[in-house]
């Protein structure tokens, strides 16, 4: 390929032959460069955690030219005047130095902790659009448990990455932490111990996370990233149905331009997104949290959001501890932090499975599906959904309840209500609206489109006429079947009437000379 | 702002006493209220009592006395006894308009006041006048100028924001009740607040945080909460910490990228 | 070229590459062949080049790129000199307040205009283009899968994993305490609990040879009744060395001086344990600040309601019924430190706590006393 003779390429030609007769790549170059990827916006999900990991190290690796991990005590005599002459230990000085003393520090230290936030809230989405399409299906199971994971080892290594300034507020988070690991059955107290180095909080536990921070953790975060990357890449992208699509095939456009230009661009669209908040919107001023101090604390100690759910579920925990005297407690926070945690890993990892086991499909799929097409799934990932936004609200009811004029134990009754009840009413009501859904898609295909023109027969009845969406077979029917996929609904969409308005803030006209004028929206479903 | 129009309002009540004083006074009690102004101060105080208290007994039987009773003693389910709560207790209830109260719920909420600032010192001068209690010394100003800023911040992480939060946002109580923010409260306020242990607020009189510790908390909050701006950021989230902060990715960060999502695989 | 329809397909043949008269997009093609790659839909984007629309694209990305470059360039020039250092209480006006707003909306701005540009670049510029390529999903070929399990077959017997029994026994057996090795060094973290979780900086046979522990403020001065006014609180350590720090972290204590009301409920309430050591001094109360549920300090005292807040978790106590727990997930009272005043009239407390302060564990003693109300 590369051997053809030309003037204006023949470095570059010759570089390639170069490079090819020492590591022979013309071959595997090919295969990349001519993949081909499906396009739809609920693809690009993922890749923004990926783009904000990468923003992670980056950043991190600045923070890290910076900060000391030790709890060694000194007394602070930095620029910010309200803490001068207290106490405190090195951590929290050199986290107070980077957002005072270092050129850009805060800056960088904003730009970490957004991109935290947003690495956690894309997972998130994009682990949403994956439930809710059944792109978890086989052949990808092995895929989607590497997403959970992901999301685990994301979790605690935020969670770390809040802990490691020793700021009051991060000293909390320890301590809840420690009472925590405390209510494990049998090992408790003593992996409490061995976190701490004795006694909570000990002067090592900063040092020990903060190499699991750095280090430990983001290794596995990369080494886990790249096998799912590697595994979209060899497994090739699922697709949505429509014309053309089968699960044997992928219509879509090339890796090289198409493909890694809207990477590229996207990629820079998040870090444009993360440093323009990380400059406009403060986070976590740790000025003000002051040092940890065992006897301090403040009202609406809060963790990141990531978190934020289980501390809920800890807030609306009943009483319950189990007593066994004269020795052995479990206390209730052993159920919503340490099973609850549990389950809300193990649930995740094994639901594929569950759902093969219960729909008997053991079918490959590379088609999606539509939330609307698998209301069980689609009601349950609701149901789940609410269960975790409730749990959210909890873990911040105080300042929902400070904020909105709130009592606080109304908030955390109507929680504990909430975080029952209204799963179940989500489950019922998401169903439903699956079905209409549904059925509405049905009564599109058999009957066409409503077309606003009302009739009325010889017999007085009025009626309205009705846009097939098929040419009429020899018995006269015009039924389609439901090929997964959009179906048109608006006469516009079928090219009857003028497109609707395309355009952000004004519309675009297509010029003409491309000949996008006569284009219309193509029916993109229905197939006889 | 407001916290230099309660200074001046300090002036006002020192130069008040003043002119209650015969021109020996003036001459003499001038020069040495510049040296001294709170021995000044507590002198004049016992002089003007009585006036002022008359004053405050008229508005206190029109618009106290059907909570807390004849002569203050309170009242069983309605008003607590106001018997040795002090002026500074009276002048915070009164001028941060938490009394009079509209009606009865968890807390007296925070609204205008009713009464003018004079009126409520001479609410104030009744009630001490029935018991005694706790006042505002007369130099706080000079007391907040040589306060220390740290250990002001020290005291407060240890006694105040576990209720009114690290920022001085203030937070959420049991069943209803909630502890005020601190943004645009006044030195005097503050310190009110402090002595005298409004509503479900702890006391902190002087045996406890003295005079001094008061004026440093006093610093540390003014510094944190109105005079230094955010390092950090145009938008300080209302200071609520992750809450807002996982709010603001969603709202902010995740929706701008959706959107971004749609255009970029949206058809061209 | 467009072919929406399966049914349409023809297999393309291959070509021979050795033709010179081949085109390149000839052997392009033959490329995407060999990748059971077809176009379905290929055109440029601007019908004819060089039209006024394509030239004002053209502009439009390369303007986005230059007014990156300005931003970029705007964020290194306020990056070194825009002034930044922290210089106490600062308003609005002050530019060092400004510092990371510009960096943010520089850099932000500057990565947005160029992404921006790529994007409109791939979005307008690139050819439309649309291609299918087939999968081949669903595992290897029969003989694929042949070949494999004959040499893995093959590897088995060369190794004589069936013919060796005895040798795979005996691998197992000493790569089971090997790997018990490689672990075994994380042992070095672990420490016996001992009496960390029960025993406090109040234990005065401990940390105090015998004498009873005096309570101290923060800043050390120790504390007299008088120190505490009526429906005052405060936060209390014991007098030891390094009494109020984070090496005590179970001691911190929280001195209450109830009004005579209040105090006479308590006393009606209290608990025997606490009856018998005579816990309250006149109408004093101590309890300890770590809330039995994970540990915050329970410090939001109501002195109207008589409640302790722990903001954590939003545990609540009733201080006149020994700090037991009315709301939330606590499960426990929070206990309470048997205080007296001594000769020179300080507070001291007379024992440690009775029950084992903080969240619960698992082997918490718990003793018959503190289920008694």
């Amino acid at each position: 390929m590369k051997r053809r003779k030309g003037s204006s390429d023949s470095l570059l030609t010759k570089a390639g032959g170069e490079l090819d007769d020492r590591f022979k790549l013309a071959g595997p170059a090919r295969v990349l460069l001519n993949k081909v990827f499906p396009d739809h916006w609920s693809f690009l999900l993922g890749e923004i955690a990926l783009f904000s990991f990468i923003l992670l190290l980056l950043s991190g690796t600045f923070l890290a030219l910076f900060f000391e991990p030790s709890m060694a005590h000194v007394t602070y005599e930095g620029a910010y005047v309200p803490l001068q002459g207290i106490e405190m230990t090195k951590a929290y000085e050199s986290a107070l130095d980077i957002s005072f003393e270092v050129r850009g520090g805060l800056f960088m230290r904003q730009m970490h902790h957004w991109a935290t936030l947003l690495f956690m809230a894309s997972i998130l989405v994009h682990m949403l659009r994956i439930f809710f399409t059944g792109a978890f299906r086989a052949p990808r199971e092995t895929n989607w448990m590497i997403g959970i994971l992901l999301f685990w080892v994301g979790f605690f290594e935020g969670f770390f990455g809040y802990s490691l300034p020793d700021d009051g507020l991060s000293g909390t988070g320890l301590r809840i932490m420690e009472g925590m690991t405390q209510s494990v059955p049998f090992i408790g107290p003593w992996a409490s111990a061995a976190l701490f180095g004795g006694q909570f909080p000990g002067t090592s536990v900063i040092s020990m996370i903060y190499i699991i921070h750095v280090f430990i953790f983001p290794l596995i975060l990369l080494a886990l990233i790249t096998v799912h990357v590697g595994l979209v890449f060899a497994q090739k992208h699922t697709q949505w149905p429509g014309p053309g699509r089968t699960e044997h095939n992928v219509v879509g456009f090339r890796m090289f331009p198409n493909y890694v230009m809207k990477q590229v661009g996207f990629m820079l669209f998040i870090w444009g997104v993360i440093g323009a908040m990380a400059g406009l919107f403060q986070i976590n001023p740790i000025w003000l949290f002051g040092p940890y101090e065992v006897s301090v604390v403040s009202s609406a100690s809060q963790p990141d959001f990531y978190v934020m759910y289980l501390d809920g579920l800890i807030r609306l925990f009943p009483a319950w501890e189990l007593r066994i005297p004269p020795y052995f407690t479990l206390p209730a926070v052993f159920w919503p932090a340490i099973a609850g945690m549990g389950l809300s890993v193990l649930l995740p990892l094994v639901y594929p499975a569950l759902e093969r086991r219960f729909t008997k499909d053991r079918g490959h799929h590379n088609l999606l599906q539509r939330p609307r097409d698998t209301p069980a799934r689609t009601s349950l990932g609701v149901m789940v959904v609410v269960f975790w936004i409730i749990g959210v609200i909890s873990g911040g009811n105080d300042v929902f309840a400070q904020a909105f004029h709130i009592s606080l134990n109304a908030m955390t009754w109507a929680g504990r209500i909430g975080i029952v009840v209204l799963p179940i009413i989500a489950y019922y009501v998401t169903y439903r609206i699956c079905l209409g859904l549904q059925q509405h898609d049905r009564e599109v295909l058999a009957h066409g489109l409503e077309t606003g023109i009302l009739m009325r027969d010889p017999n007085g009845r009025f009626y309205e006429v009705h846009q097939p969406l098929a040419e009429p077979d020899e018995h006269g029917h015009t039924e389609l079947e439901y090929s997964g996929w959009v179906v048109p609904k608006k006469m516009n969409r079928v090219g009857a009437l003028e497109p609707t308005d395309k355009g952000f803030f004004k519309s675009i006209e297509e010029p003409a000379e491309n000949g996008g004028a006569e284009r219309r929206d193509e029916i993109e479903s229905g197939r006889k | 702002m407001a916290a230099s129009a309660k200074r001046r309002r300090g002036w006002r009540k020192r130069l008040g006493a003043l002119a209650r004083f015969t021109g020996a006074l003036v001459i003499v009690g001038g020069l040495y209220s510049v040296f001294s102004p709170g021995l000044y101060a507590q002198e004049s105080a016992e002089n003007t009592i009585d006036a002022d208290a008359v004053k405050g007994q008229e508005l206190y039987d029109t618009s106290c006395i059907s909570c807390h009773g004849d002569s203050g003693e309170g009242i069983e389910g309605r008003g607590p006894s106001l018997i040795g709560v002090g002026s500074a207790s009276v002048e915070f209830q009164v001028n941060t308009g938490r009394m009079p109260l509209a009606n009865q719920g968890a807390q007296a909420p925070e609204t205008y006041p009713q009464f003018t600032e004079e009126e409520a010192e001479w609410l104030g001068a009744y009630i001490e006048y029935l018991g005694g209690g706790a006042a505002v010394p007369d130099d706080l100003e000079a007391l907040v100028e040589n306060a220390t800023v740290s250990e002001g911040g020290d005291l407060y992480r240890v006694n105040c924001s576990s209720c009114h939060g690290f920022a001085g946002g203030g937070g959420a109580l049991s069943s209803g009740a909630h502890a005020p923010s601190l943004s645009g409260v006044t030195d005097e306020e503050l310190y009110q607040a402090m002595l005298t242990g409004p509503q479900n607020m702890p006391v902190f009189a002087d045996n406890e945080l003295t005079p001094e510790q008061k004026a440093d908390i006093i610093a540390y909050v003014q510094y944190i909460v109105n005079d230094d701006r955010d390092p950090g950021g145009v938008f300080s989230l209302g200071r609520f910490g992750p809450s807002t902060e996982g709010l603001a990715i969603f709202l902010v960060g995740m929706t701008a990228l959706l959107l971004t999502t749609l255009w970029i695989a949206g058809k061209s | 070229m467009s072919a929406h329809n399966d049914s349409a397909h023809s297999e393309p043949e291959p070509v021979d590459l050795s033709d010179p008269k081949l085109s390149r997009f000839e052997v392009y093609k033959e490329g995407l062949r060999r990748d059971d790659i077809e176009i379905i839909h290929y055109e440029p984007r601007f019908a004819k080049p060089g039209t006024k629309a394509e030239k004002r694209m053209e502009r439009i990305v390369g303007g986005l790129f230059l007014f990156s470059g300005l931003f970029a360039t705007l964020f290194v020039v306020a990056y070194i000199w825009w002034p930044w250092e922290y210089e106490g209480a600062a308003t609005w006006r002050d530019p060092q307040t400004w510092y990371t707003p510009i960096l943010g909306a520089t850099l932000g701005l500057s990565l947005l205009l160029f992404a921006v540009g790529v994007l409109t670049w791939a979005k307008k510029l690139l050819p439309v283009e649309e291609l299918v390529q087939d999968r081949h999903d669903g595992g290897s070929s029969q003989e694929d899968r042949r070949i494999a399990e004959a040499t893995v077959d093959g590897l088995v017997e060369d190794m004589g994993l069936k013919r060796r029994p005895f040798l795979v026994k005996a691998a197992l057996l000493g790569a089971a305490p090997l790997g018990l090795a490689a672990v075994a060094p994380l042992g070095a973290l672990l420490k016996d609990p001992g009496d960390m979780l029960t025993v406090t900086g109040w234990n005065a046979e401990k940390y105090n040879d015998g004498e009873p522990v005096r309570l101290m403020m923060k800043d050390g001065a120790l504390l007299r009744p008088d120190m505490v006014s009526v429906g005052g609180q405060l936060t209390v350590f014991p007098a030891i060395d390094h009494g109020a720090t984070n090496e005590f972290p179970t001691a911190p204590v929280l001195l209450i001086r109830l009004r005579e009301t209040d105090a006479e409920i308590l006393r009606e309430n209290l608990y025997p344990m606490y009856q018998d050591v005579d816990a309250l001094w006149g109408n004093f109360v101590a309890y300890s600040k770590i809330c039995t549920h994970v540990g915050c300090p329970a410090s939001l005292y109501e002195q109207q309601t008589q409640r302790l807040l722990c903001p954590c978790h939003q545990s609540q106590f009733n201080v006149v019924d020994n700090a037991a727990p009315v709301f939330g997930p606590a499960t426990r009272h929070l206990p309470m430190l048997p205080i007296d005043v001594d000769d020179e009239g300080y507070f001291i407390a007379t024992s440690d706590f009775l029950v084992p302060p903080g969240p619960a564990f698992w082997n918490r003693p718990s003793l018959p006393e503190e289920d008694e109300k």
